[in-house]
């Protein structure tokens, strides 16, 4: 299966550079300390009024900047933007290979990559210092993992997009950018979204950019109903389809024009 | 102009680990072989001198360059250059020398020409009145007036080496340091950079110390020649006590239908003969064997599909010195 | 000076051929960050404050630390991708200059579409003296030292760039330290340092000391705690750290003088 073998490929050229990601997995604990320190202080003496006390939001944060590296910091625009440039992308799709599986899996090995060596090392640094919360009912390891999963498909979907879009405009820099920018501001990076002030709270559940952080930390957190994961497959299905028909659509385009 | 006397540079080669705190940890580790990139050499070269500084790669052509330029310090020795050691004063030698390095471009990438000239004029505190000499002469030369106005990225090589070889002049630089500045060059453009480097040595009476991988450059431009091996000095003399030692290199690949039974014929000149298949290289001496006599020779032998003359290679060369 | 002006035309120039993505770029950056402060607005609006400080006052810390690493990143893009020199093998064409290499970098470049991280810092800070409503000489007083701060804060992100940047001349690559070094300590300086535990508040105090920057100054100016030496401090910490960044710089140089890349 050439999609395993692109994935185990991916998964061994990021692991060249562990030990420098090591050292980087030490500033993005630090990023989530800093983020823990602000919501501690702006907890102390109010936490009744809040639905989440500052242990809540010390396990959020500490999950969320395990996760960013699984469905957060990806490759922008999946590198297809330099397939498109170098005119490569002409004889990618051409491949007797579905070009959706072959950049994806690629980023899945990645992500893989990153699920042991950036996740699981900071989640330690986490549980070491301020504490990292363990799920008490079984049934939530199992949902978390399905969560998870639809997590990076959402987010892989969404980078995809900005990605392909390079077949259109040549330049996605800013897409990244704005993509990135909602998913984490949208997505609960910093504040979780039911904490947003009134027009925003009620939207942005429904939007993708939740599925792909704020939904799999609350499943482990234990704080919301698993039924969510339904709005997250939808999201899943939907950018999925979509991505295909574009993938179609940038393969007839090329044809057409020659790249 | 430029002399130098027992120069050492010795690297400590510390045993390297991968990786990120590898590269610390072998900070820390005192492990370490010790490489004689360039083992007491001494020359001098004089006003106006043309000098090829040819070896191997790995010879320590570019390690010399770069201490005759002030880039690195030296173990051992001493080096001036018009008077002044590089590594003491090394800006005051900036102003004195022109530097090229073929394999890249030290012009603005993203900018015209004009505007990295522009900028370099500010940099050398050149005079206005000079500079309009300096755009009037070089345009006469080296014809960079057509593309002034081009962003370097999107200039042909030889352009953009005729753009780097009038950058680095534009100071008026007695001395020029060059780096393989044919190297990648298609045959057009090498002859106008030759033709170039000729003029500025003869007329302009510049020094010029050249390191090339093209044994047509040395031909063509040196007046002396520098042969280094294994960071040492194997040869120092003209370009004939060169051809003395290794007459006039010459290879010629020759392409036969059907391998031919009778090649055994030996010639005075020849020094190497190998198959590949049905293609033959010889490796000949052309100063004592003329290439249409061998070709009047390799055509008796077979039929030949396919005759091309090809350049030695330098290092090939070199060996022969010994 | 005429060199730099030059140098800051091309730059210009060069940039303007890419005149569309040159601006879309600029807004992105002003986004992100904006972004970031709604969401701190948020917070606020809905919990008041932090440790003491409302969000006007959290908005001057943020303003100013904002401003000073993306004025660092428009005028110091050379330094900061430093690595690029090693990994290329290109310093050595900075060393045939009659100008130091230091010079030759800093002018060498200019990355504006990150100004508009800093049109966006300033607004921050426009906004936030607005909703302070403070008295005419409190506003006096800070209007006056606003500069201070903010010069202070880029000479102590262009000494952490330099010193991350002359890592490279052992480690070849820094991109993971500029996280560790710059990413994470300015994105800290962004908020009170009050709210930090206390480790990290003796880190952003000595080796990495950005909380001088606009924490102490502001702390006085907003009669918040500490005495007239709060103001002198931060120009005074910045000078002393350039000092040492640019000696080991020096020192850094020296080493590549004898080994080569």
């Amino acid at each position: 299966m050439v999609y395993w073998i692109l994935l185990q490929k991916s998964f061994m050229r990021n692991m060249q550079y562990k030990v420098a990601h090591l050292i980087n997995n030490a500033a993005s604990a630090i990023f989530g300390f800093v983020f823990i320190a602000i919501w501690v202080g702006v907890l102390q003496g109010k936490e009744n009024e809040s639905p989440y006390s500052a242990l809540d939001m010390t396990y959020y944060i500490a999950a969320v900047q395990c996760i960013l590296w699984l469905s957060g910091f990806l490759t922008a625009g999946l590198n297809i933007q330099n397939g498109v440039r170098n005119g490569a992308i002409s004889l990618e799709l051409a491949r007797p290979t579905n070009y959706f599986l072959y950049v994806t899996s690629q980023e899945v090995g990645r992500l893989l990559y990153n699920l042991f060596f950036r996740s699981l090392p900071i989640g330690l640094v986490f549980s070491l210092t301020v504490g990292f919360y363990i799920p008490q009912h079984l049934p939530t390891y199992f949902f978390l993992c399905i969560s998870i999963l639809f997590a990076m498909i959402i987010s892989i979907n969404l980078h995809f997009l900005v990605g392909i879009s390079a077949c259109w405009t040549t330049e996605i820099d800013w897409a990244h950018f704005v993509n990135f920018t909602l998913l984490v501001g949208l997505g609960g990076q910093l504040v979780p979204i039911d904490l947003l002030p009134a027009p925003l709270s009620s939207i942005t559940p429904y939007l993708p950019f939740a599925g792909a952080i704020y939904y799999p930390v609350m499943i482990f957190l234990e704080k919301i109903s698993s039924e969510v994961i339904l709005i997250q497959l939808i999201w899943v299905v939907v950018l999925t389809s979509f991505n295909l028909w574009l993938t179609e659509k940038a393969r007839h385009k090329l044809e057409i024009q020659g790249g | 102009m430029i002399q130098a006397q027992q120069l050492n540079k010795h690297f400590k080669i510390y045993e390297t680990k991968k990786g990120f705190i590898g590269s610390f940890a072998s900070l820390l580790s005192t492990k370490h072989h010790v490489v004689k990139a360039v083992d007491d050499i001494s020359f001098s070269v004089e006003e106006g001198e043309f000098v090829g500084y040819i070896g191997p790669n790995g010879a320590g052509k570019s390690t010399t360059i770069k201490m005759l330029s002030g880039i690195l310090h030296l173990t051992s020795g001493e080096i001036k250059v018009g008077g002044l050691s590089p590594q003491k004063k090394r800006k005051e030698v900036a102003k004195k020398i022109g530097i090229v390095f073929g394999q890249r471009t030290q012009l603005w990438w993203d900018l015209p020409l004009r505007d990295s000239f522009d900028i370099l004029k500010e940099m050398y505190k050149v005079p206005d009145e000079k500079y309009r000499q300096f755009l009037k002469l070089y345009d006469d030369m080296l014809q960079i007036g057509k593309f002034m106005d081009t962003p370097v990225r999107k200039l042909s090589l030889g352009q953009r080496m005729r753009g780097d070889l009038a950058a680095a002049m534009i100071h008026n630089p007695d001395i020029l340091f060059l780096d393989e500045p044919t190297i990648g060059l298609d045959v057009n453009a090498k002859t106008s950079i030759r033709a170039f480097l000729k003029e500025l040595n003869q007329n302009e009476k510049k020094t010029i110390l050249l390191t090339t991988h093209d044994m047509d450059d040395i031909e063509l431009l040196c007046s002396r020649v520098i042969v280094i091996n294994h960071g040492q000095i194997v040869l120092d003399g003209t370009l004939e006590d060169l051809r003395k030692n290794i007459g006039l290199p010459s290879v010629m690949e020759i392409q036969y239908r059907v391998k031919p039974t009778t090649t055994d014929i030996r010639l005075e000149g020849i020094e190497r003969m190998t198959w590949e298949d049905e293609k033959l290289v010889i490796d000949y001496d052309r100063s004592l064997l003329s290439s249409p006599l061998l070709l009047q020779k390799v055509t008796q032998w077979g039929e030949p599909v396919d005759i091309q003359m090809k350049e030695p290679d330098i290092e090939q060369v070199i060996q022969k010195i010994y | 000076m005429n060199l730099y002006l030059k140098l800051l035309s091309g730059s210009l120039r060069s940039r303007m051929q890419y005149k569309m993505n040159f601006l879309v770029s600029s807004l992105s950056y002003g986004l992100i960050m904006a972004v970031d402060f709604v969401l701190l607005a948020a917070i606020l609006q809905r919990f008041d404050d932090v440790k003491g400080w409302n969000l006007y006052e959290v908005g001057l810390l943020y303003g100013i630390s904002s401003v000073a690493i993306t004025l660092y990143r428009v005028f110091c893009v050379e330094v900061h991708n430093f690595e690029r020199y090693m990994v290329e093998g290109e310093f050595d064409s900075l060393l045939i200059r009659p100008v130091s290499p230091l010079s030759l970098l800093l002018t060498k470049n200019l990355d504006l579409s990150r100004i508009g991280g800093t049109i966006q810092g300033i607004i921050i800070l426009v906004i936030s003296i607005i909703g302070l409503k403070l008295n005419n000489i409190e506003l006096f007083l800070l209007l006056i030292y606003l500069p201070v701060t903010i010069v202070s804060g880029v000479l102590i992100c262009f000494s952490l760039g330099l010193i991350t940047a002359t890592i490279a001349f052992w480690t070849q690559r820094i991109k993971d330290f500029q996280t560790f070094t710059l990413y994470a300590p300015f994105n800290a300086a962004n908020y009170p340092m009050n709210i930090y535990p206390g480790w990290l508040k003796i880190i952003f105090f000595t080796v990495i000391p950005v909380g001088f920057m606009n924490y102490t100054p502001i702390l006085f100016l907003l009669n918040k705690g500490g005495d007239l030496w709060n103001l002198a401090l931060p120009p005074l910490v910045s000078i002393i750290f350039l000092f040492v960044a640019l000696r080991f710089w020096k020192f850094g140089i020296r080493h590549y003088h004898s080994t080569g890349s």
